[in-house]
């Protein structure tokens, strides 16, 4: 029976078609690991892509990252998620490649912040809100970008986890081995510092297609 | 209860997952209402999470999908491979276990040698002599007495063939296995060969 548009029973049944395909690699059908991964090749890419800061660093983790899923996808017990375990892979993979290149030279927003203290807001610009359209232009998207790798790595990975991927607290404290507490914690400055960043610049960019003034913000 | 503006901060996270229960909400939604900047704080907040949730916020990289698949062919046909060079390996593996088996069955249906002249040490080297091809004798390969052009077969062969063998190689030859050279070496083959063919 075809699925009745409830979004429970689709997750549901994807799930286990999911579990399905898991099966079927795990007898020998290897190929099917195509099929398997390419609903998640996306979160992946962007996941190293949040820890690397860099195209061709991101995809060349997410690529071993995928390729060590493929390769040790016989130790995946089903407690959690695939989902999880893949993100979980792709994050070790990810901070792997970054201590092997030593490239986290640029030192982000909030790197030696505690945690505990609590985040003022720098920025009270009134901002009008931004409609998806304008997410079409490149400069756009590339100051979303920007701002979120100017973020300690702490931020960067909560943020694109349940911002980004949609994950559950729950689940992105699995993936990044912290307490759901830690991670409410981090988001909240992630989002703060994220705001605080954007508001002047993207309402400007939004409106004239100009870039952030220099100098104002970590990035510049 | 009043909420000052770090209250609100605090708690932006909660209110805009829906997770403040119903005072906590009125509470802060009346703060809300007098305070510009905790609004410009809540809505800017909103919408960073509305963009960067947008599919379109961010791209894959070009040809990404394309580079991926490609590697992970590569992979699982090396897997593939790697089992089939695993499965050729044995098979010839086992191709060699089992040549062994035969021929050790084989030398077990040989006859019982009747005299110390006939101890496979002492017979010629079957498949390992060298018979002139000019001439009338075969030699042990690198016989000093071997002349001209040559080819290489079994004694037996080299017996039926009509070719004697050379007294001084197949004399040094017997010596260093440690028996006494025989009178006629090729008569003492000949044996050998009839030996074999359970004559």
């Amino acid at each position: 029976m075809a699925a009745d548009g409830h979004p429970e029973q689709e997750k549901e049944q994807e799930q286990q078609r999911e579990q399905e395909l898991i099966e079927r690699i795990k007898r020998g059908e290897k190929e099917l690991f195509h099929d398997l991964i390419r609903p998640h090749e996306r979160r992946v890419y962007l996941t190293a892509l949040a820890i690397l800061r860099n195209e061709a660093d991101a995809e060349d983790a997410a690529q071993d990252a995928i390729l060590k899923a493929f390769k040790h996808l016989s130790q995946f017990r089903q407690e959690s998620r695939f989902s999880t375990w893949l993100l979980r892979v792709t994050i070790n993979e990810a901070r792997m490649h970054q201590r092997k290149e030593h490239r986290d030279i640029m030192k982000p927003l909030g790197e030696e912040e505690t945690e505990e203290g609590s985040y003022t807001p720098q920025d009270f610009t009134d901002w009008r809100e931004i409609p998806s359209e304008a997410l079409e232009r490149k400069e756009v998207r590339e100051l979303l970008a920007r701002a979120l790798a100017s973020l300690a790595q702490k931020y960067r990975e909560v943020f694109m986890l349940r911002d980004v991927h949609q994950v559950s607290i729950e689940q992105a404290a699995e993936i990044i081995g912290i307490s759901p507490g830690a991670v409410k914690t981090r988001l909240l400055r992630a989002r703060l510092m994220l705001r605080d960043l954007l508001a002047p610049g993207l309402t400007g960019a939004v409106q004239s297609g100009s870039q952030v003034p220099k100098g104002s913000k970590p990035w510049s | 209860m009043v909420l000052n503006c770090e209250h609100v901060w605090k708690e932006i996270s909660n209110y805009l997952e829906g997770a403040l229960d119903p005072a906590a909400k009125a509470a802060l939604e009346e703060h809300l209402a007098g305070c510009r900047h905790c609004t410009a704080i809540v809505d800017g907040t909103r919408n960073v999470l509305r963009l960067y949730a947008d599919d379109l916020a961010f791209d894959l990289p070009m040809g990404f999908d394309r580079r991926l698949h490609g590697r992970l062919d590569d992979e699982i046909e090396g897997r593939r491979g790697t089992a089939f060079g695993w499965v050729v390996s044995l098979a010839m593996g086992g191709l060699a276990f089992a040549s062994l088996l035969m021929a050790d069955v084989r030398d077990a249906g040989r006859p019982v040698a009747r005299s110390e002249h006939s101890q496979p040490a002492q017979r010629a080297p079957e498949g390992t002599v060298a018979v002139a091809i000019q001439g009338k004798t075969f030699h042990v390969p690198g016989c000093t007495f071997l002349h001209g052009k040559s080819k290489l077969e079994s004694s037996v062969e080299a017996i039926r063939e009509g070719y004697s063998p050379c007294v001084r190689c197949m004399h040094e030859l017997l010596k260093s296995a440690g028996g006494n050279a025989p009178r006629n070496h090729g008569e003492q083959l000949a044996k050998e060969e009839m030996l074999e063919r359970g004559e």
